[in-house]
């Protein structure tokens, strides 16, 4: 209880880092491919060395939450892929929400219960690993909010005051500990959306969960998951809300591949593009649009690429 | 009058759900109901309470979670956890309340599609690799990124991603997993108010 909850991003990253590793997100190298490219390219822009290792297998972290299987595998497969960034001397960053949280989560217990611990690593000694807790765990995002300033003079397309209604996502908001801004009511998101010269929407329901929701899309879609995200998007569509920006691939499937049946099933049109946050970077920041992945998306792009006047050029989708 | 304590009557409940030690908070629960109000769950479906669901464990009242459809429709968004002013790990509790469940056959019908992930997983090394046509697609949009077509992961990682649901018993468990004896589950917390579609 005496940790610090909330951290400035000074204290978080006192140097930037010169080389990351990039956790490789399933959904997000697979569902939307243009999200772990958009954080390439920016990093790019950045200077920062992206590094990425083909050992790195899947958090496992989402069947675990679905009940498909006990917590043992779960813990031995992060011990396993920290114990591989580790063997680099580099700390660990993720894009997506939910490998970011299982991460952070299952990496806590071990480091809190020597039982746990212990357990993880007899299993994978037999691999020729040893985790041994040192890498840290950060997401993107974090680094996005530390570099605001300078991803702000490296602006060539601002965004002319584009309304954007930001998601957060639950799995960064709900980690108690070290995470950049109050879980109760965050505001960087906003800030980094002003920085690039976008207007942020302060919408009613924008801390409402993406409704993916760790299988509940699955199995409980009409009774629960669909009059959950009516909700959200009733209320960006009454606050003016043009783009929503996600930090997770997962709130991106939840966000917009749903949003066709909610037009069939309540009759009303909501047409809200939802990218990654990397992604809207990317574009301020004038990374080629075909670079960006936006052909993956359920709700197309096209509106924003037009009001943007993005249309010409290389910028073709 | 000295008060209550839970445990003067639960008969070790909290401890046969809290098998993995994760929530060992749970007794500190003040009963605000700061994970109701801020739960997208209970605000569509008032019957599923996390407040009511911590007190029936500490209560050692198995009977009405045990069999209830509620348990299942947590998100798993950890709302809960974000605003528990004592830091209790909801969903932590949530997890083991479901395997409690499947152990008496209630809800098998919800982890029934998540075997079939977890399986094809256990062989991709990543989760939700589609099946063949779906791949195309991937690999297309990759491609026109610069990428390479197929998120690149090793022989190696996939061989002992494998072997480390082999190895944790989880490939066993996974293979146990059946829905044949399947029990219903029902609305148990029937007090809430539930809003009609």
């Amino acid at each position: 209880m005496t940790e610090q909850r909330v951290v400035s991003p000074e204290e978080l990253f006192p140097e930037v880092p010169a080389s990351i590793f990039l956790f490789r997100s399933c959904t997000g190298s697979m569902e939307y491919p243009g999200t772990e490219n958009a954080i390439k390219e920016v990093m790019n822009k950045l200077g920062v060395n992206i590094v990425m290792d083909p050992d790195q297998t899947c958090c496992s972290g989402y069947l675990l939450t679905c009940s498909a299987h006990k917590p043992e595998v779960s813990l031995a497969v992060t011990a396993r892929n920290l114990a591989i960034v580790e063997k680099q001397n580099l700390d660990t960053y993720v894009f997506c929400n939910g490998c970011y949280g299982y991460n952070r989560e299952l990496s806590h217990i071990m480091k809190h219960n020597p039982a746990y611990m212990q357990m993880a690593n007899d299993v994978i000694a037999k691999q020729g690993y040893k985790y041994e807790g040192k890498t840290e765990i950060h997401h993107v995002q974090e680094l996005w909010y530390r570099l605001k300033d300078e991803i702000a003079s490296k602006v060539v397309n601002p965004l002319q005051g584009l309304k954007v209604g930001v998601h957060y996502g639950c799995h960064y908001l709900a980690q108690q500990y070290h995470i950049l801004d109050d879980g109760g009511y965050p505001t960087f998101h906003e800030e980094i959306i002003e920085a690039i010269g976008g207007t942020p929407v302060f919408y009613k329901e924008r801390q409402l969960c993406c409704g993916y929701s760790v299988g509940r899309g699955i199995t409980h879609k009409e009774v629960m998951v669909q009059p959950h995200l009516y909700k959200k998007f009733k209320s960006a569509k009454e606050a003016g809300v043009e783009l929503i920006t996600t930090c997770c691939p997962g709130c991106n499937v939840g966000l917009d591949r749903e949003q066709p049946n909610l037009t069939k099933r309540y009759e009303e049109e909501f047409n809200i593009p939802v990218i990654d946050i990397s992604q809207l970077i990317g574009i301020a920041l004038g990374v080629p649009l075909k670079k960006l992945g936006f052909e993956a998306n359920t709700v197309p792009l096209n509106g924003i690429i037009n009001r943007l006047g993005l249309e010409r050029g290389e910028s073709s989708l | 009058m000295p008060r209550e304590k839970y445990k003067d009557k639960a008969d070790g409940l909290y401890k046969q759900v809290d098998t993995y030690n994760l929530v060992e908070n749970l007794e500190t629960c003040l009963a605000c109901g700061k994970c109701v109000g801020n739960c997208p769950v209970a605000s569509l479906s008032p019957s599923y309470n996390p407040r009511q669901i911590i007190s029936d464990v500490l209560n050692g009242d198995a009977e009405r979670w045990l069999n209830s459809e509620e348990i299942w429709r947590c998100f798993w968004c950890a709302g809960c956890a974000t605003v528990c002013p004592n830091d209790i790990q909801f969903p932590l509790l949530m997890m083991q309340l479901r395997y409690r469940a499947v152990e008496h056959n209630y809800g098998l019908k919800y982890i029934m599609p998540f075997k079939r992930f977890a399986l094809r997983a256990r062989e991709d090394g990543l989760t939700f690799a589609p099946s063949e046509k779906g791949r195309e697609k991937i690999k297309r949009y990759r491609s026109n990124l610069g990428a390479t077509p197929w998120p690149e992961i090793s022989d190696r990682a996939k061989a002992e991603y494998k072997e480390l649901f082999d190895l944790t018993g989880a490939t066993e468990y996974l293979n146990n997993t059946s829905d044949e004896a399947e029990k219903p589950v029902i609305l148990k917390y029937t007090e809430g108010r539930i809003i009609s579609d």
